[in-house]
């Protein structure tokens, strides 16, 4: 990988909240461009970190990348606040969706391209293009935001998101809390959008297995450092990864109890 | 009997046009709150001052009037500027108490800087309309309105409809109802913060020049302007912090209301309830209907 193939190449940065909290120790990652890459890991493992402090919104919330660099498309982010980015072409989807409730679907949308200099007319047919990627939103696109499902707001927040045209999309847990049927729905949409729109994609799920069938590339961090990584193929098919985050070990599937019962059965044999 | 139902329309009609005038002095706090979730209690303060800039460009540097009024205006948008960049940016992720106590030590920097500025006597402020009787109305349908009265009852209605369509049908009104609704997400996805804050500011220095002119024709532009807008209050919690309708209703009701208690049941208690009477209305509905009569209900999916 060169670098003028990566859209954003993070280097050993480090995060610190409140000038005390380390948050992140030790991260680099590369998303190179067209790809999307699954940054995994448990909760509290960094992985929203990571995004904010790429789409500076770190700055919101008195975090700071204290090390290392960020480079997004050649240049780099320090100096740049959310909005400048998302002229950038780079644009987060929070974590929780975050729908501006009390506005309809279409407003919602609407919002998303805030940041371009857009006649009506223009507004219009980069709406139906959208529509074209979220058919469900465009049936509901009266309704007010705040009670669509939240699968719907998910989507919701993902199209607004690519109203104001990004190069790149940081998606923070986009499956959180969703039915698996529509987790398939939304991974659908994002591959798509992947695809035809040329839009690189850095997302952070819990949902691994998942993530990692929908993604070319993947990292794992925990407590703030990255421990691992490599396609999403090896990924797949590595036993750490099988055994810890996928639940399956070389036996085959393994759950909770088995693992108390195992556990007992050698403090016995201690014993 | 005709003639005290009269009295009573009268009373009504009245108190319903003194109304509006709280009604302008409580879309000023709508604005802000919509934008920042914070009860600006500078707001009274910026009353007081941007009405007494316009009178004091007026008297004191002989500017005519129209001219005067838009420096005032200017002066609101610098006003507007300089909180945004000294006190709203630094506190930018101070929660919104911090923001709150912030409004009130801008409201005394405000107070003395136009009292350092322009004086601290009562000044008399002529826009060329009359605070008394209309010959036509009173002639015609035998009730007796104050042409100031009817004024600020159009001015209000001006002003709302004006902001109504800033905030429906254009982008910096879109962007500004996100904000309101989740500032996080808002800069998430582009909307500068800064520019919105800079925006509603200024809107809300405008407004209460405004305001300032209704009340300081009445009753001279003076120091107790501040503590008069604090009438906002109950006007708020009736209609609703975030709605600019219901600072319009909230502020018609308190006005009827307050009147015509004074006038039927003030007699029992020695006079003078206007003056807490809209209090005890506001208690009943903090009781009953928190969120005021239009204020946004607080959506939550379970």
């Amino acid at each position: 990988m060169s670098t003028s193939t990566n859209i954003l190449d993070i280097k050993n940065i480090e995060v610190t909240y409140d000038n005390v909290i380390l948050a992140l120790h030790d991260v680099s990652l590369k998303v190179p461009k067209g790809k999307v890459v699954a940054l995994l890991g448990a909760n509290g493992a960094g992985k929203s970190t990571t995004l904010k402090a790429v789409s500076t919104m770190l700055a919101s919330e008195r975090g700071k990348v204290t090390k290392g660099t960020i480079e997004y498309d050649g240049t780099s982010i320090e100096k740049q606040n959310p909005s400048q980015m998302v002229g950038l072409g780079m644009v987060q989807v929070l974590e929780g969706r975050r729908c501006f409730g009390h506005l309809t679907v279409e407003e919602n949308i609407i919002a998303g391209a805030y940041s371009r200099k857009l006649s009506k007319g223009d507004i219009n047919q980069e709406l139906e293009k959208i529509y074209t990627y979220f058919i469900r939103l465009k049936e509901r696109r009266k309704s007010q935001a705040a009670f669509t499902s939240g699968g719907e707001q998910q989507m919701i927040a993902v199209a607004r998101a690519m109203m104001a045209k990004p190069k790149m999309l940081l998606l923070d847990e986009p499956t959180m809390g969703l039915a698996p049927q529509l987790v398939a729905e939304i991974f659908n949409i994002v591959k798509e959008l992947n695809q035809k729109e040329g839009v690189s994609i850095l997302l952070a799920e819990q949902n691994t297995n998942v993530a990692l069938k929908n993604s070319d590339y993947g990292y794992i961090i925990e407590t703030g450092r990255v421990m691992l990584d490599g396609t999403a193929q090896s990924l797949l098919s590595n036993d750490q990864v099988k055994e810890l985050y996928l639940g399956i070990s070389k036996k085959g599937r393994k759950n909770f109890r088995d693992v108390l019962k195992e556990e007992s059965l050698t403090k016995k044999k201690i014993n | 009997m005709v003639e005290e139902l009269l009295f009573f329309m009268e009373v009504l009609v009245g108190g319903l046009l003194a109304g509006t005038m709280y009604s302008l002095v409580a879309l000023g706090f709508v604005l802000i709150f919509k934008a920042s979730a914070t009860f600006n209690f500078s707001q009274g303060a910026m009353v007081f001052f941007s009405v007494l800039a316009f009178v004091g460009f007026m008297q004191d540097f002989n500017i005519p009037f129209v001219l005067a009024f838009i420096l005032a205006a200017l002066l609101m948008v610098v006003v507007g500027l300089c909180t945004e960049r000294f006190v709203l940016r630094p506190l930018m992720n101070a929660s919104e108490d911090t923001v709150l106590m912030a409004t009130i030590g801008l409201g005394y920097v405000l107070e003395g800087l136009a009292q350092a500025a322009w004086g601290v006597e009562v000044r008399r402020l002529d826009l060329g309309i009359g605070d008394f009787p209309v010959p036509w109305i009173a002639d015609n349908l035998k009730l007796f309105i104050s042409a100031l009265d009817i004024t600020a009852g159009l001015v209000a209605a001006i002003m709302i409809i004006g902001l109504f369509l800033l905030f429906k049908y254009t982008k910096i009104g879109l962007g500004l109802r996100a904000v309101a609704d989740d500032a996080g997400a808002a800069s998430s996805i582009g909307i500068p913060l800064k520019h919105i804050m800079l925006l509603v500011w200024s809107a809300a220095g405008v407004v209460a020049l405004v305001a300032g002119c209704m009340w300081g024709a009445r009753a001279g532009v003076q120091f107790a302007l501040v503590d008069l807008a604090l009438k906002a209050l109950p006007v708020l919690i009736i209609g609703g912090f975030s709605s600019i309708p219901g600072a319009i209703i909230g502020g018609l009701i308190i006005g009827a209301v307050e009147k015509v208690l004074e006038v039927y049941i003030g007699p029992f208690f020695g006079g003078a309830i206007e003056g807490w009477a809209p209090y005890v209305l506001a208690i009943f509905f903090l009781l009953y209907r928190p969120e005021g009569l239009f204020g946004e209900k607080i959506i939550r999916r379970v």
